[in-house]
Formats: C-alpha cells, structure tokens, sequence
C-alpha cells in the first residue's frame, strides 16, 4: 500500500496561504472590517491549541492511552514560563530559557504521572489522568505565595528579538513591538507548530513511533516482540505533555499573564480531546484539521455571529433565548454529535486505522490514484 | 485552615468527637447522593464500556423537572403537610421516569448507532450530549443559581439543643437513597433481567449467542441508570436546595471518580466509592481546609488506584486479550 | 486533482479578501467615535452588567449619541464565554485588542471583574486609549502600595494613567464593613472567601481592619467555587460559634449556597457581604428566607432609593426607560457613559490622548447622577461614599451611610 510515494504533497500549499495571510495586510483588515475580530490573532491561538492537541495526539492517538488531564500540562508550562519571566520573581530568564524549561518541566510532570498509571488498565487511566488535572488546578489555585492564586501571574514579558532581525522584518512592514503587531506571535506560534509537525512526523515512522502505536493496538503482543511497554508508554507520557508545556510556554507569552487557574481546567481538556479523536486519532492532519474546527468555532464564528445578531438588533428587549451565547453549546454539542455519528473514525484518520477499519472503498477511490 | 497539632490536642476531647462524628453523618448523606448517581455511571459502563459524561446532564435536567413541578404545577409551597408528602412521592415518580426516558433517548439516538465504532467515538458523542442538555438546562434556567424551596423541616431529630445535628432533611436522605440501593441489588442479583445484565456485561456477544436480547439490556440499562439519576436530582434538590445548570458537571464528574474509586462496573463498588468521597469531602473540610477539599478527594482516587488498580471492590482480571 | 481544491480556493478568498480591504478606508469614519464595553454578558454576571449596560445606554441615548462634532456609536463585548460561563483571560485580550485595532475606538468602558482588567490594562495602556471602569474594585489597579508588589506601575507599560474608575475601592469598603460590624457589638467574626482577586482581597482588608479594631478573628478560609454545599465548613464554623460570618465573594462564587448552608447547618448568627452581592439574584438564589433580618450587605455609594437630585432623575428615567428599576450598579454605568461623552467633547477631536487626557482632567463633574467629584491622579473618582444595608422581606434596604 505505498501509491503515496510519488504523490506530490499537498500540505505545502496550506502552509503558503498561512505565511502570506498576515504578509498581505489586506485580508486581515478586511476580516477585522466584516467581524470585528482579528482573525490574526485568534489563528495565533489555534496554532498553539494545534501544539497541545498534537501532544495529545501522541498520548491518546499513537500509545492509546485515555488522557483526560491534558490542560494540567498546559497550565504548568504556561506557570512555569510565569515564574521564570514575570518581574515579581527574580529569574526573569526571558523567552527562550523559559520555552525549554516549560517543556522539560511539563515533561517531566507527565513521566511522574505515567509512573504510577502504568499498571492500570484502559479507563483506569482516563481517570487518574483526569484527578491528576484537577489537582492540578487546585494546587496552582491554592498555591498563592508561588502562583498569585486566580490573579495569575503577569505580566509575561515578550520575548526579545535579535537586533538583527529588525531591520529585514521592517522591510516586510512588521513593527518591533509585540503587543502592536501581533504578527510576531503569529509567526512564532506557526513557526514552533511546523517544527512540531516535522518533529512528529520523524517520530511516527521511527521506532518509537511503531512502539507507541503496537502499545495501542495490542500490548500483550508487542510485549511479546520485545517492546518494553512501561518505557515506551512512559516516552509517549513525556514527549505528549513535555509538547502541552510548550504549548503552555506560548499560550503564557502570547496573553501576556498565565491567565487563572481556571484557564486549565477539565473543560480544556475535553474540549482538546474532542479535536484529537474527531480530527482522527493517530493523525496529523486530522488532529490540525480538528483543532482548526472546534477552536475555531470557538473562537472566531461564535463570536462573529454574536457580533452580527447584535448588530442585526434583533433583540432589543434582551431576550435570553434570542442571543448567540445562549445556544453556542447547544450548536456545538449536536455538531460534535453530528460528525461522530457520520465519521466514528475521525474526519482524516491515520492510513492505519483506516484500512483497518476495512474502509477498502477508499483505497480503491479511482480518483486517488493518477493524482 | 484547621492545622494538625491542634487536631491532635484535641483529640481527646469529648468535642473533637462530637465535630468528627457531625463530619461522618455530613459525609454519609452526601455521599449517599453521589452513589446513587455513581449507580447510572457505573450500570452503563458495565454494559457497553461507554463512560457516560451526559449522565450527569440528565441529573441536571431532572433537578430542573422537579423545580418546574414543584413551582409551577404541584405549588408546593402552599401545600399541607400531607400534600407535601405526596408531592414528594409524586416527584420520585415523575422525575426519575422523565429521566429514564431522556437517557433511553440519548442511547437510542445517539450511542446505538456507533455500537461498531471504535471505542472512543461514543465519548466524542458523549461529550456533545452532554453541552447539548447542559445549553437546555441553560435555557430552562438561566445562567444563575436558583432557588429550590425548602420543604423538608431542619428539626433536629437528636433534640434541638444537642450539639450533634441529624435531621429529618438528613433522616430523608437516607431513608431513601438506601432502599432504592437495596431493591437495585436485588433487581441486578435476583431477577431474570438481572441475570441478563450480567451476562451482558461479562460478554455481550456470548450473552447474544445465549438467546439474550442484548439491545433490550441495554436499553434497560439505560432507563434504570436515568430513573437513579432522576431519583437522586429530588432529593438533591430537596437537601441542598440549589439548582444550576452546572450543576451536573461537577457532581457528575464526582460521580464517575466514586463510580471508578469503587470498581467501575462494579454496583456495591459504586455505592462504597460514592461513600468514601463524601466522606473525603466532609473530613477534608474538617481537618484539611475548605479550599483543599476537591484536590484531596483526587489524591485519595490516585493513591488507591496506584495500590488497587482495579478499584476498591473491582475484580482483578485481565484484559480481554 | 481534488487534493489540491481547498488550498487553491483558499489563495482564491485570500485575493479577493486584500481586494475587499484594498478597498475599504484604513481609518474609518472621522466623524464617528465608537465607545465599547467589555463587561461579562454570559453567565451568572448577566444580570449586573445588564443592568450597566443600561445605564450606558441611557446616558448616550440622552446626548442623542453625539458628542462634540462627533457621531457616537456603542458596541456591547462580551468578555465571559458561554463554556466557562464567567469572564475568560483570553476573551478579555481578544476584546482589548479589539479595541486598539479599531482606529474608531476612543473609550474603553469595563471591565466587571478586577481580575480582566489587570490583563487589558496593559494592552490598552500602549495604546493610549481611555479605560474606564465603572464597578473594579481591586486597590492595586489604580493605588500604589494598597495591592501586589509593583501595582500598579505594572500595568503602565507606558509609564502613564489611561486608567480610571468611578467606584469606591475596596480599601474603603473592606474596613469600613469592620467597622460597621463593630458598631454592631460583633466580638467573634468568621472570614470566608471566593479565592478571587476580589473576594480575597476585601476579604484580607476586612480582616486587617478587624484586628485594628480588637474584633477577634476566628478564622478565614477560601471555598471552592465549584463546590455544591458547604456542609462541612458550616460544622466546623458553627462548632467556633461567631457572631458574624463575612463572605467575601459574589453571588456567581455561591454566595446564596453560603447562606444557605449556614442556615442548614443551625448556624444562627449573622452574615456580611460584599457590593458584589448587591444584586436581586443573590436574594433570588439564596432564598429570602435564608437571608432576612440576618444578612448585611456594603455597598460602595448610595442605593438607588436614597439618591436624590439628579439621581433620583435618572431612577425615574432608568425605570421609564427599561421598565423595571435599576440594579445597583446601573448608576455607575450611567456615569461612566457621560464622562465618556463629556472628555470626548471637550477633547474636540478624534484622537486617544486628548480623549484621554480631557477625560483625566475632568474636575468637579456634575453631569452625572453621581453628585460632584473629581479623578485624582491615580484616576480614582473622590468620591468615598460607602453604606450599609440590610435585607429585610426579600428586598435590600438601606440602613446607614457607613463610617460617618
């Protein structure tokens, strides 16, 4: 099964609309015009959602092990990145320092927590991952001499550029200062997302990778083959939430303030584990395509359809069931519902589970073939 | 926060044991009410392997019945002592059957049809049922808590000057949660359907291949798991008096922790892990601080699964190869 | 070629997006300044910042939507999501940079909670744009030395003032509700708190003062939000036998389960809350029963039927206009849309720092309902009224004008 090969591959594309997106300025405004939002801005934060949900992705998508607790992961590296840069502590490291700490340390958090779930089985873990998540947020909550409690701690400085990018960034019209152009953030979370994606993509066809998905489909089996499912399982714990920490390190330095405690909370998790299955487990693009969906529903549509029905006035009397807001969970609860029901498998699933699941009709797709 | 030496000079004292035992009946009562929403998590899960994250949604909706009925068509407020009692036993009868009906509702629609799928797509759609009745709860309600009148007398049934408080509120909570726990076990052990239900969770496909009408099992799976959580919206509207369209988020997620902490699948296991979160709950106050109590209920779930990975009264065995 | 559809459609809206922008006017209108709010619109909030953004609206509607040369146009931002049910960080920045990117925005009316307004605060700061914020009430953002290390210099990256707010801090109300409680002969208080910016800081103020007044302090503890009951809590407060239960906290952080609980558990002495509760959903929620003749509530200015003089003109007009009467903060709303109105007009011109600086200015405004004040350099108001009342039959009455 390998008509792949020559295939000439289509991901370049998407990546060229995304870096010229911000380049030609004009899109953006003409966004911000018809919706009042910065469609820019809130791509930024996809592109962060798509780290954690790829972090994810190796947990529950390649090792198969139900990680409810997701956000816990994310909320340390964002916490981390807090304590190592914000001026009520005396480190102030800067970015890049606190980008590699984030990372190690929600790593690190993720192996002690893998340790003890490596005797459960199936759901077991699901839930230990879930207590572990709350624990989490109420440690951080409770915590207030080291992490201001639910005022957070900020402000998260930005990170500092070289002086000698100034100048070719000024060519192509993008300002020095973070916060007025949030065209820096937007190329920085791109930038750590594609190398996340290379990163993930080497690590899928090598050996660790093949572990992690043997663990999944049978781990008596793969044992039996000489697989060391406790080491392996272990490796997936680390690098999935070692990714969430990045992606906290980013989430932290772009809002400027770790937010709440609250911010990390069992609904992200859900929410992120939502993206991972719906996209397709074990896939790349599927978990991208599922995070560009349900965070961008959250983020983008939802609002921008709030600001219309606003601007429509036709609710002038404040009726509660005449608002966006009121029905936003109703909408995504069903779209959820919907697209399980007709897609069990995920929008994109990995090749593997695919054939798998007997979809032989689609190998056989004439049109796949000569492309 | 209560700190340990002082707890500990206090251990001698008559009033430690009297704040320590007020802690064990707060602790017992409420986790009468998370068992017996545990008992739907765990009865479904047993059967097709499926945690249920809307069962606490149906609880939810089931709360907001009981408000609609007490309010707005029984008018309880104004009735007789009398009219009380049988409006109570009316609202046992109405909710828990509305509920049984919404989550009956729920499998048929949206859980059957993905019986072939892989195992993680029913939680997919699980999630989504479950914003789907929380947005209705939403609109039932509101966005705020509301109210539900107190009917049910604080009268102090150990004297009203005694420092031990039980009272009818509490005795009500018991008497019961504690049949309806006794009458499942005998349904789930004695009863044909029973045995069905057994079957079916051991082997759904030997079970079929024994002349067991499986999806019929499910179903009644699923009704007696929504009639539980109905029964347990009355009286936890009755006790604690507020309903909100949260407010099956949290217990629901306290639920499945006591559904698991006792052995997922397991029916006394339910009822044991629903006790020792209240409980948690209760002493944690207690001795530990307020703030704390949630953490601490997650750390004792952690500890005992690091020490019994299979739950409390869970069986060992071995995944299915 | 199928594979290859999406991607092209997309570099297809991408080109006819930059010609939709290549078309539109970068700097809008000239003759058209937009005021927003960002104020908590989902959620348990709702009912509070409906009732501000009433008063906003009111206060525009009543100058016509002009002000000066300029047409006024409102835009209502939510900074709550319906998922979390209560203000987000992130929708908080989503709608402050909203704001500095929109070159038609000259004020920034919010937030509700003080905790979103340390994060727009910054944002907006570099932006010069005017922020004003009816109801925060957390010292540090505007006080040097009364909140965390470094406020509040720490949201003015700039080095200057774009911050102002029209409410008493909770510097004021925290101690003065001790005192309050002293006049009342409390010996033994209990403190609980919402773990929140707010809650727990007027609840430490409150705390501070009681010890300076040698009321004994016999406990203070923070519950969890998302708690159900507070059964146990209540045990162990009822075993310490207070005269006073303080509970710094909103109705959306249980409030009403407070007084409940405390009434379940045989907890007979009083409670105390904060402005925060000053709402009719927090009687609604705890049930009057629970609260009457037994729950004392502060609150940073007069209540709506004590005002006299222009503000019993605009009661009478809030209650005209909308049909019911205003909540308590409605006035602060009201406010804050005719200082807003008023710095515009006397900015005269379509530019943040002359609004900004026109409206920090403004002395001796008496425009409002509100009485005379002024902003101090920090940009806090003068005004420093704080009361206490009482709910009595399921209503909340006014008992006395407090520290007086």
């Amino acid at each position: 099964m390998t008509p792949t090969a020559k295939r000439m591959p289509v991901w370049p594309l998407y990546l060229g609309v995304l870096v010229v997106y911000p380049l030609l300025v004009y899109p953006e405004r003409a966004l911000a015009g018809l919706t009042e939002i910065s469609v820019g801005r809130q791509l930024t934060y996809i592109f962060i959602y798509a780290i954690l949900a790829l972090g994810l992705n190796v947990v529950v998508g390649y090792t198969g092990l139900l990680h409810l607790g997701i956000a816990a992961f994310f909320g340390i590296g964002a916490y981390i990145t807090g304590i190592l840069t914000v001026s009520a502590y005396p480190f102030q490291t800067g970015f890049l320092v606190a980008l590699v700490a984030s990372t190690i340390g929600a790593a690190v958090f993720g192996m002690l927590l893998g340790a003890p779930t490596l005797r459960l089985r199936g759901d077991y873990v699901a839930i230990v991952t879930l207590g572990f998540g709350e624990v989490t947020r109420f440690t951080l909550r409770n915590l207030e001499e080291i992490t201001a409690g639910t005022r957070g701690l900020n402000p998260v400085p930005p990170p500092q550029l070289p002086g000698f990018v100034e100048t070719p960034l000024s060519w192509l019209g993008i300002g020095a200062d973070w916060s007025l152009d949030y065209r820096l953030f937007y190329y920085l979370a791109l930038g750590v997302l594609v190398a996340v994606i290379w990163l993930l993509a080497n690590v899928e066809r090598s050996r660790l990778g093949r572990a992690w998905v043997a663990i999944r489909e049978d781990e008596l089996a793969a044992t039996c083959m000489g697989i060391n499912a406790a080491r392996v399982k272990l490796s997936a714990f680390a690098i999935g939430c070692g990714l969430a920490g990045l992606a906290g390190c980013l989430y932290a330095t772009t809002l400027t303030s770790t937010a709440g405690p609250d911010a990390f909370d069992f609904n992200r998790s859900m929410i992120m584990l939502c993206c991972v299955i719906l996209g397709g487990l074990g896939s790349i693009r599927g978990t991208l395509l599922g995070v560009f969906l349900l965070v961008g529903f959250d983020n983008v549509v939802a609002p921008v359809l709030d600001g219309l029905i606003q601007a429509a006035q036709i609710n002038t009397s404040g009726n509660r069931f005449l608002t966006f807001s009121n029905w936003k969970l109703m909408i995504f609860g069903l779209a959820l519902v919907l697209m399980v029901r007709f897609r069990p498998e995920g929008l994109l699933p990995s090749a593997q589970i695919e054939a798998e699941l007997g979809h032989e009709r689609k190998s056989h797709r004439p049109a796949e073939a000569p492309a | 926060m209560t700190s340990f030496p002082l707890l500990v000079a206090q251990a001698e004292s008559a009033e430690f044991w009297q704040t320590f035992l007020q802690y064990a009946l707060i602790g017992l009562t409420n986790g009468a009410l998370f068992a017996l929403i545990a008992l739907g998590y765990t009865m479904v899960y047993g059967i097709i392997e499926l945690i249920n994250f809307a069962h606490g949604e149906v609880f939810m909706l089931g709360a907001f019945l009981a408000l609609t009925l007490v309010l707005h068509v029984m008018k309880l407020d104004e009735a007789t002592p009398v009219g009380l009692w049988v409006g109570i036993g009316l609202l046992l009868l109405i909710v828990p059957l509305f509920c049984a009906v919404i989550n009956v509702s729920i499998d048929w629609l949206v859980y059957k049809p993905l019986r072939q799928a892989p195992k993680l797509a029913p939680l997919v759609s699980a999630i989504g049922v479950s914003f789907v009745l929380m947005n209705v709860g939403l609109l039932w309600g509101g966005a705020a808590d509301v109210h539900f009148p107190d009917f049910v007398s604080r009268h102090n049934l150990l004297g009203e000057d005694a420092a031990l408080s039980f009272t009818y509120k509490d005795l009500m909570v018991v008497l019961i949660t504690v049949p309806i726990m006794i009458a499942l076990t005998l349904f789930v052990q004695t009863t044909r359907m029973g045995k069905a239900m057994r079957a079916t969770a051991q082997d759904p496909v030997a079970a079929q291949l024994m002349g067991i009408h499986v999806d019929r099992v499910i179903g009644v799976t699923f009704a007696l798991g929504g009639a539980l959580a109905g029964a347990a919206a009355v009286i936890y509207s009755l006790y604690i008096n507020t309903v909100s369209y949260q407010m099956g988020f949290t217990n629901g997620l306290y639920a499945f922790t006591a559904a698991v902490l006792g052995g997922i699948g397991n029916i006394p296991g339910a009822v044991l892990g629903g006790l020792v979160i209240g409980l948690a709950r209760s002493f944690g106050s207690g001795y530990v601080g307020e703030r704390w109590t949630s953490a601490l209920v997650f750390v004792i779930l952690i500890a005992i699964l690091v020490f019994r990975p299979s739950g409390l009264l869970g069986a060992r065995t071995r995944e299915k190869v | 070629m199928s594979r290859f559809l999406p991607p092209i459609l997309l570099f297809v809206l991408l080109g006819v997006l930059t010609l939709v922008g290549w078309a539109r006017p970068a700097d809008g209108d000239p003759a058209r300044i937009k005021i927003v709010s960002s104020l908590p619109r989902t959620g348990s909030a709702k009912a509070q910042t409906d009732t501000i953004v009433n008063g906003i609206k009111m206060a525009l509607a009543e100058a016509d939507y002009r002000a000066g040369d300029f047409d006024i146009v409102y835009a209502d931002w939510d900074d709550a999501t319906a998922g979390a049910g209560q203000w987000t960080a992130e929708a908080e920045t989503a709608n402050a940079n909203r704001a500095v990117n929109d070159p038609d925005v000259m004020a920034y009316l919010g937030t509700y909670n003080s905790g979103a307004a340390k994060i727009s605060m910054p944002i907006l700061n570099k932006a010069g744009l005017l922020m004003l914020s009816p109801v925060n009430t957390w010292p540090g953002l505007t006080k040097p030395a009364m909140g965390d290390p470094g406020e509040p210099y720490i949201y003015r990256p700039t080095g200057k003032v774009n911050y102002a707010r029209l409410v008493p801090t909770d510097d004021l109300q925290g101690p003065l509700g001790a005192v309050w409680a002293d006049e009342m002969g409390v010996k033994r208080v209990y403190v609980l708190d919402d773990n929140e910016v707010y809650g727990k800081g007027i609840a430490n103020l409150f705390i501070e003062e009681c010890q300076n007044l040698g009321i004994e302090v016999l406990g203070h503890e923070s519950i969890d939000v998302k708690a159900q009951e507070f059964k146990p809590l209540m045990a162990t407060i009822k075993g310490l036998n207070p005269d006073l239960v303080y509970f710094g906290g909103t109705t959306q952080s249980k409030g009403g389960q407070i007084a409940k609980d405390m009434v379940a558990a045989g907890l007979d002495c009083n409670l105390m809350v904060p402005d925060a509760c000053y709402e009719e959903v927090f009687i609604e929620s705890a049930g009057a029963d629970n609260l009457n003749d037994r729950c004392y509530v502060t609150f940073g200015g007069l209540p709506p039927e004590q005002l006299t003089g222009p503000g019993k003109q605009f009661v009478d007009g809030y209650r005209q206009r909308f049909g019911k009467k205003p909540e308590a903060y409605a006035i602060y709303g009201y406010e804050a849309g005719k200082v807003a109105l008023e710095a515009i007009r006397r900015a005269g011109v379509k530019d943040r720092q002359a609004i900004l600086d026109a409206c920090l200015a403004i002395e001796d405004f008496d425009q409002g309902a509100l009485g005379t004040w002024s902003f101090d350099e920090n940009g806090d108001s003068t005004l420093r009224t704080v009361t206490g009342n009482i709910i009595r039959d399921g209503r909340f009455q006014f008992v006395k004008v407090l520290g007086q």
